[in-house]
């Protein structure tokens, strides 16, 4: 029996993805191990290698937009029957009606299913699980627990498709941990709702997913739908009157992930910005004498690496400003690591500086020089931008003096790097030119006041004003 | 004179308050209860909890009356009107004595006496000064009287009067048709007096669903009661044991009356004014977390405005005690407060009322009456409907009106229905056990879609 290759979920966030370049050609062998497709998702690039060897068939062209789960060939092994083509490719169905056809027949070959997950997949479905709520009746999740089955993974027939008792036992006598039909894996785990909300949201074409609850335990309800604003904006609408279109940019891979994330942060939080001027003199001084110092190790730092530094120690005595908003609750993250926001022409990209805090500057420097290279050649691994709790961002570059960052959620604060330049400092009565840079910190007002957050700031800033602290 | 510190002192130990202190207990505050009465408030031995030992007996005395229709031959009964009376005052000074020992299983520190502010964090209470970082007010409501009829406790009784007579009335004129009104129009006229029930508004039970209201209507003139609405009593007069009232512009006469005309915040004399708490109409004004215009400073329950519930009370009470503690309740939904009238037929109902919702778009309604339930005609029992309201274009249960046997027991299920948000879809899909009158419900939530079983 052939074995399936799968479009790999890359993280939590992917719902939608595409095979860029199949390395193995259609007919042609591969070995396990060996690279056999490039998955281009809205954030990552990835290239898939092989669980089994044998003849590759290809199922999909390259560059059809497919969901996370879906087939997109089969690998044949030796003495099974190759056929020339291959019957139901999906060409570019649309997801609906995929749903469809999964609703119809749910149960085709996906019973040798656990082994053709590739290892990336594997490492990211506890993800998925962990985040909470599928649609489960509690006495499914029970027998779950008892008979070993992951639930997580199982299709629910029941009203809604909530996963009820039979759905576990059949997956249990079967033997085979069924990953969830495609469509389940696409949507990823559906959270907490009432019915009145999960109906309304169908409804108006809102994501529940991206709607945060703020019923008892966090469950959404009718309210947090009414109070969500449509997503769906009609694209057709500038066409009937107004200025006309000329090229029309879908709204695809990246951009969309940014759209509608941008978007949600503005819409759920109470974020805000304020400005302050930081006298930079003595970091350009320093920074000049570490660049010259570290120029034989090829290691230079930038003033945002700097910055990224003062700003995770200074978190760590403002443990507020590192914590997510949770609703009920705010959690308060143990590590500091900082997101870097890296500009790409498709888009922005947020990787991440583990344990900024306790990085000297010059492994930080090694980093995010490091993380940037890999973003801008799309080889940044899944490692490298999950995890921040709290974000750069930086337009000094452009000659920028003030922005207003947008926080990466969950997040509470981003910082916004602006340009240095030629200040003034009173010295008496008399004026001194003066390095001078604004720092313009967004901060999520549920989690933290005014005043917190702008003690917080002057301790980056006196942190930068006296940046031999951060040597130390 | 001395002086405690607590964290949380809670004024007044109503179904709000000894709630509200127990949860503050349990979340590891310090806690002080003043109360000037009872434990348990007027709820507890001044309304609920007696009112229900009248009216079991007087449903006793009901089947005992009908008992030959189920084949039972009973002389007819006779009641004792004191031993009527003691028997509910002692089930009142029961659970009263059993909140006595909640408060010490707690460790609340119980003052006797009547409290005043004498700043935002300092009430005295009789020989005690409070010193508390949060003060929560719940003083309750008592009756109200009317400018023009005021209760004597003689011949125009308030409710206290009400469930402590002396005498039974032959004939008794109930002013106002609200729950209270209503129940002791249903009791007095069960254990045989004429009553004469008086409503100023358009319908009795103006809080309920208009239908519902008439069907009760209709059901109390069947019991023999007279049922005026749109009508005011202008005048009351006693002479001697005679009361004549002018209603209507006719005078009629009577042995007693209940004046049941609404309750009104208990906020004088607690020095509310002093330290600026606002008042509005008689009621504390407060936010969706109980607070008051000063900071620290609580009001749950009758005090806070209406309905005047205890249950309602009681859950103003945990919310104040977990904004208290930063624990982000969730803000009471009025809309979602079920109400009980225990009354011959009783009466349940939550949400929206069918004009109520109507104004707000399109719905669904549906009917069941209990003629068509198995289990209401096995008891003798068939005088009832269970009506449910639904948004048409989401299915959202808006509200639940219920009358007849057992009503009471089971608004419950369309409060959990309500609260968990389930549309018409989930309680088509639950199974009800048969026999029982909660089929109804059931058939009711079906009828709104076209689709009863058993009708």
């Amino acid at each position: 029996m052939p074995k399936e290759i799968y479009l790999v979920k890359v993280g939590m966030s992917m719902t939608e993805g595409m095979v860029s370049e199949w390395f193995v050609q259609d007919g042609s062998q591969v070995k396990k191990g060996e690279l056999v497709y490039a998955l281009e998702t809205e954030k990552v690039n990835l290239d898939v290698d092989a669980d089994y060897s044998g003849t590759v068939k290809h199922l999909v062209e390259v560059g059809v937009t497919l969901e996370p789960g879906d087939v997109v060939g089969y690998i044949f092994e030796t003495g099974e029957d190759i056929p020339d083509t291959l019957a139901g490719a999906p060409a570019a169905a649309s997801a609906e009606t995929k749903r469809e056809a999964e609703a119809t027949a749910p149960v085709p070959a996906v019973a040798a299913a656990p082994e053709t997950v590739s290892a990336s997949v594997a490492a990211s479905d506890p993800v998925v699980s962990q985040d909470g709520h599928i649609k489960s009746s509690p006495a499914a999740r029970r027998l779950a627990k008892e008979l070993g089955v992951d639930y997580t993974r199982v299709a629910g027939s029941g009203p809604g498709g909530r996963i009820v008792e039979a759905d576990v036992q059949a997956v249990s006598q079967s033997d085979a941990v069924v990953p969830a039909a495609p469509a389940e894996i696409a949507t990823g785990p559906e959270p907490k709702a009432s019915p009145l909300a999960k109906r309304l949201a169908s409804e108006r074409g809102i994501d529940i997913r991206s709607i945060q609850g703020t019923g008892p335990g966090g469950r959404i309800v009718q309210s947090d739908i009414e109070n969500a604003a449509v997503t769906g904006v009609s694209t057709g609408a500038a066409a009937v009157s107004g200025p006309r279109a000329g090229e029309r940019i879908p709204v695809k891979g990246m951009r969309k992930t940014i759209a509608s994330r941008m978007h949600h942060s503005l819409q759920e939080s109470a974020q805000l910005t304020m400005d302050m001027e930081v006298n930079m003199d003595d970091v350009v001084k320093m920074r000049t004498s570490l660049v010259e110092e570290w120029a034989n190790e090829g290691v230079k730092p930038t003033y945002t690496d700097i910055v990224i530094k003062a700003v995770a120690k200074a978190l760590r005595a403002h443990p507020m400003m590192n914590s997510q908003f949770l609703g009920s609750e705010i959690a308060l993250m143990t590590e500091i690591n900082v997101g870097m926001a890296v500009a790409l022409p498709e888009g922005l990209i947020v990787p991440v500086v583990r344990n900024a805090d306790q990085l000297p500057i010059k492994e930080l420097a090694r980093e995010t020089s490091r993380l940037a290279i890999a973003a801008r050649e799309g080889a940044l691994g899944l490692d490298d931008y999950a995890g921040g709790t709290f974000t750069v961002t930086a337009l000094g570059m452009y000659g920028v003096d003030s922005f207003t960052p947008i926080i990466n959620e969950p997040q509470t604060g981003i910082m916004g790097v602006n340009r240095i330049f030629d200040g003034v400092e009173w010295n008496g009565d008399k004026p001194v030119k003066t390095k001078k840079m604004n720092l313009s910190l967004t901060w999520d007002h549920r989690a933290v006041d005014g005043a917190p957050a702008a003690e917080y700031l002057v301790e980056v800033r006196n942190l930068l004003q006296s940046p031999y602290r951060l040597l130390v | 004179m001395s002086e405690h510190n607590v964290d949380v002192l809670v004024i007044g130990g109503g179904p709000g308050g000894y709630t509200a202190a127990i949860r503050a207990s349990q979340l590891g505050l310090s806690v002080g209860l003043a109360e000037r009465a009872e434990l348990g408030g007027v709820c507890l031995n001044w309304g609920c909890i007696p009112t229900k030992s009248l009216l079991h007996t007087a449903d006793v005395m009901r089947e005992a009356m009908t008992a030959s229709e189920l084949g039972l031959e009973i002389s007819k009964p006779k009641f004792n009107l004191k031993k009527v009376v003691k028997r509910s005052r002692d089930v009142a000074a029961q659970l009263s004595g059993g909140i006595s020992h909640l408060m010490r299983k707690n460790k609340i520190i119980v003052f006797v006496g009547d409290a005043m502010f004498q700043d935002k964090n300092t009430v005295v209470v009789g020989d005690d000064t409070i010193i508390a970082d949060n003060i929560i007010v719940a003083t309750g409501a008592r009756a109200r009287n009317l400018p023009h009829i005021q209760a004597d406790g003689d011949r125009v009784w308030d409710a206290r009067s009400a469930m402590t007579p002396t005498f039974m009335p032959k004939e008794l004129l109930i002013i106002g048709a609200g729950a209270i009104g209503v129940e002791f129009a249903s009791f007095y006229n069960t254990l045989g007096a004429k009553v004469t029930l008086v409503e100023v508004m358009d319908q009795i039970l103006p809080a309920e669903d208009s239908e519902i209201a008439d069907l009760a209507k209709q059901s109390f003139i069947k019991q023999g009661m007279e049922v005026l609405t749109g009508t005011g009593v202008d005048e009351v007069k006693v002479t001697g044991k005679t009361l004549t009232a002018l209603i209507g512009g006719k005078n009629r006469k009577f042995d007693a009356a209940i004046l049941s005309v609404g309750v009104s915040g208990n906020i004088e004399d607690l020095g509310l004014e002093a330290i600026g708490v606002e008042v509005d109409r008689g009621f504390i004004s407060v936010d969706e977390y109980q607070q008051t215009s000063v900071d620290g400073v609580y009001a749950i329950g009758d005090v806070a405005g209406v309905p005047c519930l205890a249950h309602k009370a009681s859950h103003e009470g945990i919310i104040a005690v977990e904004g208290i503690v930063g624990e982000m309740p969730h803000p009471l939904n009025k809309e979602r407060i079920p109400g009980c009238t225990y009354s011959h037929p009783q009466i349940a109902s939550i949400g929206l009322s069918e004009v109520q919702a109507g104004e707000r778009g399109e719905i669904k309604v549906g009917r069941f009456p209990l003629l068509a339930n198995g289990k209401a005609v096995a008891v003798n029992d068939t005088e009832g409907l269970v009506k449910t309201i639904f948004d048409a274009s989401t299915g959202a249960l808006l509200g639940a009106h219920m009358i007849g046997p057992g009503v009471t027991e089971m608004i419950q299920g369309f409060a959990v229905a309500i609260g968990l948000e389930t549309t018409e879809a989930e309680l088509m899909e639950t199974i009800f056990p048969h026999p029982t009158l909660s089929e109804a419900m059931h058939e009711s939530v079906l009828s709104a879609f076209g689709r009863t079983i058993n009708l």
